[in-house]
């Protein structure tokens, strides 16, 4: 099957700095991809380039067009919620529908409507008087409501309290999320979206340090809780992290001898956030 | 096509001082010529009061005119600007719309859709005022502001006047839209600052004033490219100075219109080469310029 999104060397420089740095990576369809890196690795760079609102080198073809020549036409079949609250003020929410529905065609305005009124948010309010979460609502509802073969999400729940993050989570998964869809996403909170991800993109310094299925993760890494006695035995397997916890020490292992790693002690498989951490500090200290 | 229809629309959403100064404006002329004394002086004779009539419906085209001049100037510059400050462009720019489509959608606004909207804004506070002051003062007025011909000319001069300026003017408005797809902050500044500096260099440097005459013959030259020689006759004429001349021949608004003059003018078809490369550039800008 043909990927959804295709990079190959994709680069991107402001100046003379290197925001982008040969990337090549590829997005399949009907998976959920979380885009995950620190601040300044490159995340937004990276999704602004895929969906059209950056000029770059290299190759990108995004469901099969290259996103700065075609956006227009791109956002037909891909829709993207780049930001919390970027709905403008003065725009009331009827307004909103009416506008998309007018200018999108896989958009549905009765489905925005079911939503919405789910979310108990009535037609005739400004996104002035609405509050964040409220507002965040809104703009799913409306993206939800388009038919859209791939979704970008940046940092969508930015800046909402818990409640708001947990509400939009579960709508995505619940009543967006199928086998035809795709969803890119980027978020600080990796722990939030760990469960939704078939997929992980690890981006540092514009670089990819990772890129493998969620299924790979527990096949390929490692983590292990080892004490004091078994800590010469354990580092002898090479691991490539370490750190203290509770009187253990975890130590991270990249396609270890998982026999001889459970004589140790508890192996488990690293969370998202933990191997992020593990991968990272690697690469710091190497 | 049905895209650009809901573009406009979203213009008129958003700016509500599009239709609110006009309607404004047809409130307080309404009202001035509800409460506003006339002076039985203008009226002393009947070519006097023929003249008045005429030159009061120039001088409320005149008043819509100013209105629609500063606050398109206004909405230009800030068009593509505020989405981009409050980051709602990324809202628009995920919808498929291209940047091209979203400029022209502007400049329509600008150029055609508010300027008709002022015309008839302009034509209904007239005749408001006309009815409002010939009920008021029958016995000095008559029928005197009742006159198919006058009437007739002022729609031909709006129409002509909204033709000509939007493409006299498209350097100007090209200028606008682009600063208003790049600058960060303080547009208006931004929009005044760099011909300022252009100017100034120039006489500085070089010790010449291109520039500034280039500029200059841009902002002040509209007139006497649109207009002939005639104009200044007829406005003597409405004014009333020249009451004979009403009698000796109809004064006529085709007279005064030089619709060939303009066309045939080489700086008309040079100013709207520039105007378009301009509005161009700023469609790239667009296109570039996601947010800051």
């Amino acid at each position: 099957m043909s990927s959804l999104i295709q990079a190959r060397g994709l680069s991107k420089k402001f100046g003379s700095q290197v925001a982008l740095d040969h990337l090549d990576f590829d997005v399949q369809p009907g998976r959920i991809v979380g885009l995950i890196g620190p601040n300044g690795a490159g995340k937004t760079t990276a999704l602004r380039a895929v969906l059209g609102l950056t000029s770059y080198e290299g190759e990108l073809q995004v469901l099969g067009r290259e996103p700065f020549r075609e956006r227009a036409q791109l956002m037909g079949e891909a829709s993207f919620i780049a930001d919390v609250a970027v709905l403008p003020a003065w725009l009331s929410v009827d307004h909103a529908i009416e506008f998309v529905g007018g200018v999108h065609p896989r958009f549905r305005p009765s489905r925005a409507r079911a939503l919405l009124a789910n979310a108990g948010i009535t037609g005739r309010r400004r996104m002035s008087e609405l509050s964040k979460g409220m507002k965040t609502m809104v703009h799913l509802a409306l993206t939800m409501a388009i038919d859209a073969r791939l979704l970008v999400l940046d940092e969508p729940t930015l800046g909402l309290d818990i409640l708001a993050r947990r509400g939009f989570y579960d709508a995505l998964v619940n009543d967006y999320m199928d086998d035809t869809r795709t969803i890119l996403i980027t978020t600080h909170q990796v722990e939030e979206v760990e469960n939704l991800l078939t997929d992980v993109l690890f981006i540092d310094q514009g670089r990819i340090v990772l890129d493998s299925s969620m299924e790979d993760i527990a096949a390929r890494y490692a983590a292990v809780a080892v004490t004091d006695d078994a800590l010469t035995a354990a580092r002898a397997e090479r691991p490539f992290h370490e750190r203290p916890m509770l009187g253990k020490r975890i130590l991270y292992f990249e396609r270890p001898n998982f026999e001889r790693l459970a004589a140790l002690g508890q192996v488990s498989t690293p969370s998202v956030a933990d191997l992020f951490v593990a991968k990272l500090s690697r690469g710091a200290s190497a | 096509m049905k895209t650009y229809v809901w573009l406009v629309k979203r213009e008129f959403w958003e700016n509500r001082a599009i239709w609110i100064i006009p309607a404004a404006i047809v409130v307080l002329l309404t009202l001035a010529s509800l409460f506003g004394t006339i002076e039985a002086t203008f009226f002393d004779s009947a070519e006097r009061t023929r003249s008045m009539a005429g030159l009061m419906f120039l001088a409320f085209g005149a008043l819509f005119f100013s209105a629609l001049s500063i606050y398109s100037y206004w909405y230009l510059l800030d068009c593509l600007y505020t989405d981009r400050r409050d980051r709602s462009v990324l809202f628009w720019k995920s919808l498929p719309i291209s940047d091209t489509a979203t400029v022209l959608s502007k400049l329509f606004v600008a150029l055609v859709a508010m300027p008709l909207l002022y015309f008839a804004a302009a034509d209904a506070a007239s005749l408001l005022a006309a009815f409002v002051l010939s009920v008021r003062a029958h016995s000095l007025l008559g029928n005197a502001l009742w006159q198919p011909d006058v009437w007739l000319q002022l729609q031909a001069i709006w129409l002509y006047v909204i033709v000509t300026t939007a493409i006299w003017y498209l350097p100007v408005t090209g200028w606008l839209l682009l600063i208003s797809a790049w600058a960060k902050r303080a547009v208006m500044l931004w929009s005044v600052l760099p011909p300022l500096a252009v100017i100034l260099a120039e006489r500085l440097f070089i010790g010449t004033h291109a520039c500034l005459s280039a500029i200059g013959d841009r902002l002040i030259g509209y007139t006497s490219t649109a207009f002939n020689s005639h104009a200044y006759a007829w406005a003597d004429q409405w004014s009333g100075d020249q009451p004979s001349a009403i009698s000796s021949g109809a004064p006529s608004a085709w007279r005064i219109l030089d619709p060939w003059g303009f066309l045939s003018s080489p700086s008309t078809w040079i100013g709207a080469l520039v105007g378009s490369a301009l509005i161009a550039a700023a469609v790239q800008l667009r296109k570039r310029k996601a947010d800051q």
